[in-house]
């Protein structure tokens, strides 16, 4: 079977304030909130006892796991892997030591056509 | 491959102080997570022992070197120790073996049991069986301290105001109730656990507020809780179980009542007013991950206190400053909560946001009929709204009468300090 390279991103919480949204942007994100809950003013249809499930995280595209994906969010290192399948490659991530870092996250992605 | 090999690795829990300061006791939360995932909830305490018993280990041994993989040794450490001590158990005879069987690829495992996503997973079923609904909220909040948090109980008593054998009986309620329910060697898998949501909230809001509201002076102690609480909603948000509008509008009210936490106190340590705060203090990483998960929160027909909160949360950070405030958006966003959530304490709230909008006619109009409950009448809250707006009204006789009643049953100094200066001041 052809290697397929992926992409291995370990990621962290944010610590340090550069990246984030501007006070603009934040004002702007606040009022798109705004906007969303006028529909609730008048009439609360739902109070949320009912949650469902958005299925945001894993897609076929072979994300692993990608958890906190805002513009925002700290890279911490990456490298690439090159093997045959994606459980492979979690494999290998799997021996990695960084998996050991408080609150790390890893995300794998698969690259875009680049076998070899 | 561009990026070191081992990028921000723990480091060794000495060679990094930032790491250090929590490594242990969130090292206790994973490893307490993954093994009770092993040998079955039943065996919760032992397995707390034997976690308990590791990181002691870890101590003395790691003086002069720190191993390579810290994680993996006290997995082993702490395997080692489970195993013995369920070895001299010969009814957990079926226990053993699976152990025995983990033994073999000793070498393996515990990197394996250390991915990021299954420790994750292993911490969040946890969470989710500290929220067993049958088990009295008190001990789910004690529970999850003790088993995710690690802290001790005497480190519980501490944050939560009360004694140690308090915590001790909570806890043992706890783990009575786990035993009971959860006969099965097995904690249930997390989605079978989804409906139990609504209680992993509750939990992490009620954390937040016994670090947010806390009598303790002392703002590292209190901001630790709140920290504790915005880490676990962030795992909560981080799986497809958890990952719905109302954790992200959660995780959006504490992060912006964080951004506001260090700026509520003097340099004494005294209380102050909104109005007296210094907002270059607030601190701008709260603020960015409270737009950010308040953008988020923003879908789906599922409305929330939590959005009410996270709203009312946003119009204070968000405003340029006091005078510039939206009260009546505010006094709005109440009334929904009120709606959500129908509470004297909402309708005390908007009280304040109308009379800052409106006047304090228009806000004691809003308490007209109100009848206190017994645990707000004679609550130092009552009074001193009640109060302010008659002060601010020109009922001096009554304005009095409710000041000398609040002041008199403040919970702290520093609280007294707060209203005196406030209700005594001339009226503008």
């Amino acid at each position: 079977m052809s290697k397929r390279k992926y992409l291995v991103l370990f990621r962290n919480q944010p610590t340090g304030g550069q990246g984030g949204p501007s006070p603009e942007q934040m004002q702007q994100m606040f009022a798109a909130y705004k906007a969303w809950m006028e529909k609730f003013k008048d009439d609360i249809l739902d109070m949320g006892d009912k949650l469902k499930s958005d299925g945001r995280v894993v897609s076929a595209s072979g994300v692993a796991d990608g958890p906190f994906v805002e513009a925002k969010e700290v890279v911490g290192g990456y490298m690439i892997v090159s093997v045959e399948t994606y459980d492979r490659a979690v494999e290998v991530v799997r021996a990695c030591p960084a998996v050991h870092a408080p609150g790390a996250l890893l995300e794998i992605r698969e690259m875009a056509g680049a076998k070899m | 491959m561009s990026a070191p090999s081992q990028p921000r690795g723990p480091g060794g829990p000495a060679s990094q102080p930032g790491l250090v300061e929590h490594y242990f006791r969130h090292e206790y939360g994973r490893l307490v997570a993954i093994l009770v995932r092993r040998v079955g909830l039943p065996h919760l305490e032992a397995v707390e022992d034997a976690v308990q018993g590791a990181l002691l280990a870890a101590l003395t041994a790691w003086a002069n070197s720190i191993p390579d993989n810290p994680s993996a040794w006290l997995y082993r450490v702490a395997q080692n120790h489970l195993v013995g001590v369920l070895r001299k158990d010969q009814g957990h005879q079926r226990v053993l073996d699976g152990a025995a069987d983990q033994d073999a690829h000793d070498e393996e495992e515990p990197v394996s049991a250390a991915f990021a996503g299954e420790v994750r997973d292993e911490l969040l079923r946890m969470l989710f069986v500290c929220c067993d609904e049958t088990i009295p909220e008190e001990s789910r909040l004690v529970l999850a301290l003790k088993t995710l948090c690690g802290f001790s109980t005497g480190e519980i008593a501490f944050r939560l105001f009360t004694t140690e054998a308090n915590v001790y009986k909570r806890l043992a309620r706890a783990r009575d109730r786990l035993r009971q329910c959860e006969v099965d060697t097995q904690t249930p898998p997390l989605e079978s656990l989804r409906s139990r949501l609504p209680s992993v909230h509750a939990v992490i809001y009620l954390l937040f507020n016994e670090g947010y509201l806390s009598r303790h002076a002392e703002h590292a102690i209190r901001a630790e809780l709140c920290e504790e609480a915005i880490r676990l909603g962030t795992l909560l948000a981080s799986h497809p179980v958890g990952a719905a509008p109302p954790t992200f509008a959660l995780l959006a009210l504490m992060h912006l009542h964080a951004a506001r936490l260090a700026s509520r106190q003097d340099a004494t340590g005294g209380l102050l007013l909104l109005e007296e705060q210094d907002r270059s203090l607030w601190n701008a990483e709260h603020l960015h991950q409270g737009a950010t998960w308040l953008a988020r929160a923003a879908h789906g027909d599922v409305f929330t206190r939590f959005h009410a909160e996270a709203g009312i949360a946003a119009e204070h950070c968000f405003a340029p400053s006091f005078a510039d405030t939206r009260w009546n958006e505010i006094a709005e966003l109440y009334a929904m909560l009120e709606r959500i959530d129908p509470s004297p304490i909402h309708t005390l709230n908007r009280a304040v946001a109308v009379a800052q909008g409106k006047g304090p006619q228009a806000g004691l109009a809003v308490l007209d009929g109100v009848v206190p409950p017994a645990w707000l009448d004679g609550h130092y809250l009552w009074d001193a709204v009640l109060a302010d707006l008659h002060h601010r009204a020109g009922n001096a006789a009554t304005a009095e009468r409710h000041r000398d009643q609040a002041l008199a049953a403040a919970p702290s100094t520093a609280v007294r300090q707060l209203l005196h200066r406030r209700l005594t001041r001339p009226t503008r």
